[in-house]
């Protein structure tokens, strides 16, 4: 399991320096939409540390989702670097990016995009499988996984048995699976209603408090309000970081 | 779990992974019966001719065994020459005529050889014994239900009719002492086997020394093309045929069947190879989301390619083994309609059963099971996963 | 036995000039060109394989084969004789295997038949087409060999076209659904599915006839060329290309009804997958 560190306060606490995992320099990433050419992202700089809870916010059409899915290796720069964990994910082959993905990054989709045939403990042995762990190691940390977001009592249901909020909760299971190093978000409450909502953020603050890197896209102010911090992003670029 | 996401694949969609594995089972069928079909007949026909041990054949000159009613003259001078060649171990000379045997008020007409009882090899005794005696006759069962006789009955038997006159050349009594399986008979031919000597007599003078085929056995060890090239310098006036020769000989002449067998088995491959890449292109197409999002999750192209391929191999093994089963039925009933061929024997199959024609299928549909999901796969996997992502969200 | 001993004929091409003046035959083009034999050539027809006695003749024609079932796969030559010598070389006597007669109609053919009946003494009047049909079983039973194929071949198609019919259907399930959502009726949405159905069946169909015709030249290109013969192995009728289309347009239309009748079943909101 992730360590569990407090994340409440910092008043008069002195925190030993904690390293960057994420190094993003001039990120720019450009789209080709018939002659038209858009660009989504014009040269972004940031830094993320281990440990950190960041929230990355701005009005539709920023450049938010670009951005994350350059940070989880699904997408390649047109310029500028990303590294995560001192490793260049922006100049990665595809085989090499997809290994990394496996066993260092978390994705938590919107849409939740789990298996619909496959049951909730299998959906979070899928990575597990994936990265050659044994049939009992799996299971054993599936049930785990399961317990801690709470549906220690729904691992054989399928997708459509459960409900929005459960839903996003296997994924969340499923994206710590292989220990990653940081777990990234795209709107993970946009689906949900307020309540269900509220039941996420409060996983993740857990999550966070436990040692979890976190890095989620979001419109959702409740969401944004529980990281520590924020990035704001306005046409492709940020507005404070 | 790759398996598992497989299966899980093809249930989702029950009835068109079933509509899907049935097509495959019919197109398997059609193959197997024409990967029987173009090795059946040959085997098949290899075998009737070697049943009795018999290597080589001779004929009328120019003419294949029985197929016209050309004789050979001088039956036993050709039987004195081959007997001087040390390699030709067994002689069965063989006559061939029809008798007609008057029944009250019908005449029964069958087909008779005239054989050396001791070496032939053109029938198999099943009851009763050989026509040893110059007036013994054996006769199959379709001679014996139409014209009613059993062993032992004593018939009258006829040759040489004159249609004009409406007279029989020659005639004789003759005893039924044997009840026998002719091994190159045609189905319901009526068949009868009596002494060589007694048919050419009964031919009268101009076939007295007749033959219209030799059999031969060659000494184990002795090379028959060399026994085939010495028989066709001593013995001009016949064509010796070895079985090699025979072979090539049904090969040109049911060279369409074999050809028919190839064009429809690729066919066939060819359209279960089309079933299960639509069915496998289309499966994909729905799951494009789901394949980026485990690309997203780490799975490599290689592990999605070999879950899409096993559901392509699936079907395809799942249909070809099912087809199996509808081939041999429809082998069986294809078989049926070709063993009808007019003068055909009986014990030639054109659908020969062998291990290695399901086998051979079996290897074909799974190699295009292969084939069929291995483009669709990587094309899927090869998607831009964000772009994909984005697009599944839209739709 | 005519063809037999035709068979057993053996033909000498002769170089040297023979005094004796030489009657003539025809000779069939497969033994012209195998031979080697031209018109205008000796040659010396025998009754006995090997032997050099027999009569000199002269080829004075080539014949082309006639388009006769019979004769496919025999690779035996054929020469056409005077009657009477060919008795002769033979030792036939005076007889003939048959007759052959012509008559001015079909109603003077029946006449014929039954006075030749009546008056003949040993032998038999046929009419030429009772003939052809006891002759031809070989191919009634390649017919129904070709039909049997056919038929299944006919099975895997519909198999095959509901199997597709099916996946085309379900890929538009969600076009399907917001159709049926707006209000557009379950009756409308086959009727659509339908005619889609015919139109691939019609243009499918299409398609198969020209390939079928293109794979037909081949056919008898092929096999008149193998069999050395003028027959015709594979013909394309109207009637056969009414029923390919007809069926076709058949089994697409019923492959079509039943696809769409299992889309429209479905609650719309579960085609959206809720």
């Amino acid at each position: 399991m992730t360590t569990v560190r407090d994340a409440g306060t910092t008043e008069g606490v002195i925190d030993s320096p904690r390293k960057n995992v994420v190094e993003a320099r001039d990120l720019a990433r450009d789209y080709a939409f018939g002659r038209e050419r858009v660009h989504a992202l014009r040269g972004v700089t940031f830094d993320i540390e281990e440990g950190d809870y960041v929230a990355i916010v701005g009005p539709s059409g920023c450049g938010k989702s670009t951005l994350l899915n350059l940070l989880g290796a699904i997408d390649q720069p047109t310029a500028g670097s990303v590294t995560i964990g001192g490793r260049n994910v922006g100049q990665m082959r595809d085989r090499e990016a997809t290994a990394f993905r496996l066993r260092n990054i978390g994705f938590v989709f919107q849409r939740f995009y789990l298996m619909s045939t496959l049951s909730a403990t299998e959906n979070v042995q899928l990575p597990m499988a994936e990265a050659g762990a044994k049939s009992d190691d799996r299971a054993a940390r599936a049930r785990e996984l399961l317990a801690y977001v709470g549906l220690a009592d729904r691992q054989r249901h399928r997708p459509s048995e459960l409900s929005g909020g459960e839903q996003q909760r296997v994924a969340i299971a499923r994206s710590l699976a292989n220990h990653p190093a940081i777990l990234l978000a795209d709107e993970p409450t946009g689906e949900l209603d307020a309540k269900t909502g509220a039941d996420i953020i409060r996983l993740f603050g857990r999550l966070n408090a436990d040692g979890t890197t976190l890095i989620v896209v979001t419109h959702d102010e409740e969401l944004a309000g529980a990281a520590r911090r924020r990035i704001h992003m306005r046409d492709g670029l940020l507005v404070d970081a | 779990m790759r398996i598992t996401l497989a299966w899980a694949a093809l249930r989702r969609h029950g009835t068109r992974t079933l509509l899907a594995v049935l097509g495959v089972a019919v197109a398997a069928a059609m193959l197997l019966d024409m990967v029987m079909m173009a090795t059946g007949m040959r085997e098949s026909f290899r075998e009737l001719l070697l049943s009795r041990g018999f290597q080589v054949r001779l004929a009328p000159k120019g003419t294949l065994p029985f197929d016209t009613d050309a004789t050979i003259e001088n039956a036993s001078g050709i039987v004195r020459t081959l007997r001087s060649n040390p390699a030709i171990i067994v002689i069965s000379p063989v006559l061939g005529a029809t008798i007609h045997v008057p029944r009250g008020d019908r005449i029964v007409t069958s087909a008779t050889l005239g054989v050396e009882p001791v070496v032939q090899g053109d029938y198999e005794l099943l009851s009763g014994s050989d026509p040893i005696a110059a007036n013994a006759i054996a006769v199959n069962d379709e001679f014996l239900k139409a014209t009613g006789t059993a062993i032992g009955d004593t018939i009258e038997v006829a040759t040489g009719y004159d249609p004009q006159l409406r007279t029989f050349g020659r005639s004789q009594q003759m005893i039924i002492t044997g009840r026998v399986r002719f091994i190159y008979g045609a189905v319901d031919q009526l068949a009868t086997a009596m002494r060589l000597s007694t048919l050419q007599k009964m031919g009268g003078v101009a076939s007295s020394d007749d033959a219209s085929l030799f059999m031969l056995k060659v000494r184990g060890g002795s090379d028959i093309e060399t026994a085939r090239r010495w028989i066709e310098r001593a013995i001009p006036n016949v064509t010796v045929i070895s079985t090699a020769t025979a072979l090539a000989q049904v090969d040109e002449r049911l060279s369409y069947f074999r050809q028919l067998a190839v064009i429809l088995g690729t066919v066939s491959l060819f359209v279960g190879f089309l079933l299960v890449t639509t069915l496998v292109t289309v499966s994909v197409n729905e799951r494009v989301g789901e394949i980026a999002v485990m690309r997203a999750l780490g799975v490599s192209k290689a592990h999605i390619v070999q879950q899409i391929v096993f559901e392509a191999v699936v079907i395809s093994v799942v249909g070809a083994a099912g087809g199996l089963g509808l081939g041999l039925v429809t082998a069986r009933y294809l078989n049926g309609i070709l063993s009808s061929f007019p003068g055909l024997p009986r014990a030639i199959d054109f659908f020969l059963f062998q291990p290695h024609s399901a086998w051979t299928a079996l290897g074909l549909l799974t190699v295009s099971g292969i084939a069929a999901g291995i483009y669709p796969s990587f094309r899927a996997a090869s998607l831009p996963i964000a772009t994909t992502l984005r697009q599944e969200a839209i739709a | 036995m005519f063809i037999g001993l035709l068979s057993a004929f053996s033909l000498f091409a002769q170089d040297s000039v023979v005094a004796a003046p030489s009657r003539t035959i025809a000779i069939d083009e497969r033994l012209a060109a195998d031979a080697g034999i031209a018109i205008g050539d000796r040659v010396i027809v025998s009754a006995t394989p090997g032997s050099t006695n027999g009569d000199t003749v002269i080829v004075a024609a080539i014949v082309k084969r006639g388009a006769d079932p019979a004769e496919i796969a025999r690779s035996e030559y054929r020469i056409r004789m005077h009657l009477d010598q060919l008795q002769a070389v033979a030792g036939y006597g005076d007889r003939v295997d048959r007759f052959a007669v012509a008559t001015r109609n079909p109603a003077a053919t029946e006449k014929a038949l039954a006075a030749i009946n009546a008056a003949a003494f040993g032998f038999q009047a046929h009419r030429s087409r009772d003939i052809a049909v006891g002759t031809s079983k070989t191919f009634q039973v390649v017919s129904r060999f070709h039909r049997a194929i056919g038929v299944i071949t006919i099975v895997a198609s519909a198999l095959f076209l509901l199997c597709i019919m099916l996946l085309k259907v379900e890929e538009r399930r969600r076009d399907v659904a917001a159709l049926r959502l707006m209000g557009i009726s379950r009756a409308t949405v086959m009727k659509s599915v339908v005619i889609e159905a015919a139109m691939l069946a019609l243009v499918g169909s299409a398609l198969g006839v020209a390939v079928g015709w293109a794979a037909s030249l081949v056919v008898n290109w092929y096999y008149q060329g193998l069999y050395r013969t003028p027959l015709y192995f594979s013909i394309i009728t109207p009637s056969i290309v009414t029923l390919a289309v007809g069926l076709s347009l058949v089994l697409g239309i019923v492959a079509g009804f039943l696809a769409s009748l299992r889309l429209v079943r479905t609650p719309p909101l579960a085609l959206f997958g809720r």
